[in-house]
């Protein structure tokens, strides 16, 4: 469907490019600006707002005509659902992360060396994806049948993934400042990070696959 | 397990009751129906009847008392018991930005069908909607979506087919096809319908049940009813208000 429509994807994309665009305003009002120290944040921030308009619209299809009913009404597990939902989810965020990760480097990044390799971004970005699309499915299932859906899943999601991004704002730092913030030590600080994090996805996708088949069918 | 008849029984449903916060949107409901039979669920608004449908096919869990379908237990058996039903609603249940074609064979592959194309045409041909295959659904008018739901429903030849409202918002066109496709499929298919019509129920039911107030108020044989008294007794619980 979204391969006709796009329009999760469409939506996501100019949404994340827009915020690049506010901070890259916001920040050219001054003389001059480094946003090194905070930059493993702002992307962060950029990623769980994309992710908030993708999320709310992952089960808007089945809603409006009845489909998610039929989905229940066939013989295939209720977690099966959950995997697919959240497997297109962050399908979705990492096609979104692969066009806004590199401008953001290129607008704000560019005259930094980076002190991890590409791969150490790209698994801290996996790691935190994986989380927000597994918790942001199963929030978006929650709320999907509350009468303002859109507020109820933005004031659940950030307090439930607080831990995740917390661990993956400070993976991203190594990665990108380690070098100064941790002299000798950023190695350890990020896989301590990731491990976090890691463990954080693993917890939340297990209580996610238990309780989606009650969630689902309420 | 038999009725009186010497038919197996399809669906038994004992003591069934839904609650909603303190509301009884079901109570106590009973009865059992042979195999082949054709039920038609009559009741006035909020009188339980969609609630019923959807514990039966599984879509929400009965608060107690059990419902047995085609001998699956809904709550016990449900994963495989959805393999054997089909839901009619008056929401097409269907994506919208998709083909007709597109449609079916999205639920083929979740209904894991042996040759899906054959099915499929065959369906669309049933439902008149072939020359239309390759249309985005979202173009189709009521009755077209009402007909594509019905192959739908039909795709995975279910042995129990579930029916909310099925003539809801149809035109005589789309009314005479669904006629045509539920008399086909009479003889091997058991049915549950949902209705308001009660000459519409009447006509094609071998067995009604009137609902009110989440309770069973009759359940009879068709050739055991007296239209008359029915119709009746039909108007009186109209009058009994809701759950």
């Amino acid at each position: 469907m979204e391969l006709r429509t796009k329009e999760m994807l469409t939506s996501m994309g100019l949404y994340a490019l827009l915020v690049l665009l506010v901070y890259h305003l916001a920040f050219s009002q001054v003389d001059s600006y480094d946003v090194t120290p905070i930059g493993a944040g702002l992307l962060w921030l950029a990623i769980v707002f994309t992710s908030l308009l993708g999320l709310n619209r992952s089960l808007v299809h089945e809603k409006d005509q009845g489909c998610l009913e039929a989905l229940l009404l066939s013989p295939i597990d209720r977690p099966v659902i959950f995997f697919g939902k959240a497997a297109g989810n962050l399908l979705f965020l990492l096609i979104v992360e692969v066009i806004i990760v590199p401008l953001f480097h290129f607008l704000f990044l560019q005259n930094i060396e980076m002190s991890g390799a590409v791969w150490m971004l790209a698994l801290a970005l996996f790691v935190g994806s994986l989380g927000i699309a597994g918790v942001g499915t199963l929030l978006a299932t929650m709320s999907v049948n509350t009468k303002g859906k859109d507020f109820i899943l933005a004031v659940l999601f950030v307090p439930v993934m607080f831990p995740l991004l917390y661990a993956m704002v400070a993976a991203l730092s190594a990665v990108i400042t380690g070098e100064v913030l941790f002299p000798g030590e950023w190695v350890g600080e990020y896989w301590r990070a990731l491990g976090l994090g890691a463990g954080y996805d693993a917890i939340m996708l297990l209580i996610a696959f238990g309780l989606y088949e009650f969630i689902i069918g309420a | 397990m038999e009725t009186s008849g010497g038919l197996g029984i399809s669906l038994e449903v004992c003591g069934l009751s839904r609650v909603f916060g303190a509301r009884r949107a079901l109570d106590g409901v009973s009865f059992t129906l042979p195999e082949g039979a054709f039920l038609s669920i009559f009741g006035p608004n909020g009188a339980g009847k969609t609630t019923l449908l959807r514990v039966l096919s599984t879509l929400a869990p009965p608060s107690s008392g059990t419902a047995t379908v085609l001998g699956k237990d809904v709550l016990e058996d449900a994963s495989k018991l959805r393999e054997h039903i089909g839901l009619i609603s008056h929401n097409p249940l269907l994506y919208p930005d998709l083909s007709a074609e597109e449609n079916l064979q999205f639920f083929a592959d979740i209904y894991c069908l042996d040759c899906p194309q054959e099915r499929i045409r065959e369906l669309l041909s049933a439902v008149e909607l072939d020359h239309r295959c390759l249309d985005i659904v979202r173009t189709f008018s009521r009755g077209m979506l009402q007909r594509l739901s019905i192959a739908r429903a039909l795709l995975h030849s279910p042995e129990m087919l579930f029916l909310d409202e099925p003539y809801s918002g149809l035109d005589p066109h789309a009314v005479d096809i669904l006629d045509a496709l539920l008399a086909r499929i009479r003889k091997r298919h058991t049915f549950v319908m949902v209705s308001h019509d009660l000459e519409k129920g009447l006509e094609l039911c071998s067995h009604a049940l009137i609902l009110a107030k989440g309770k069973v108020v009759l359940f009879e044989e068709r050739n055991r009813i007296d239209v008359g008294e029915f119709k009746g007794l039909y108007r009186q619980t109209v009058g009994m208000g809701v759950s």
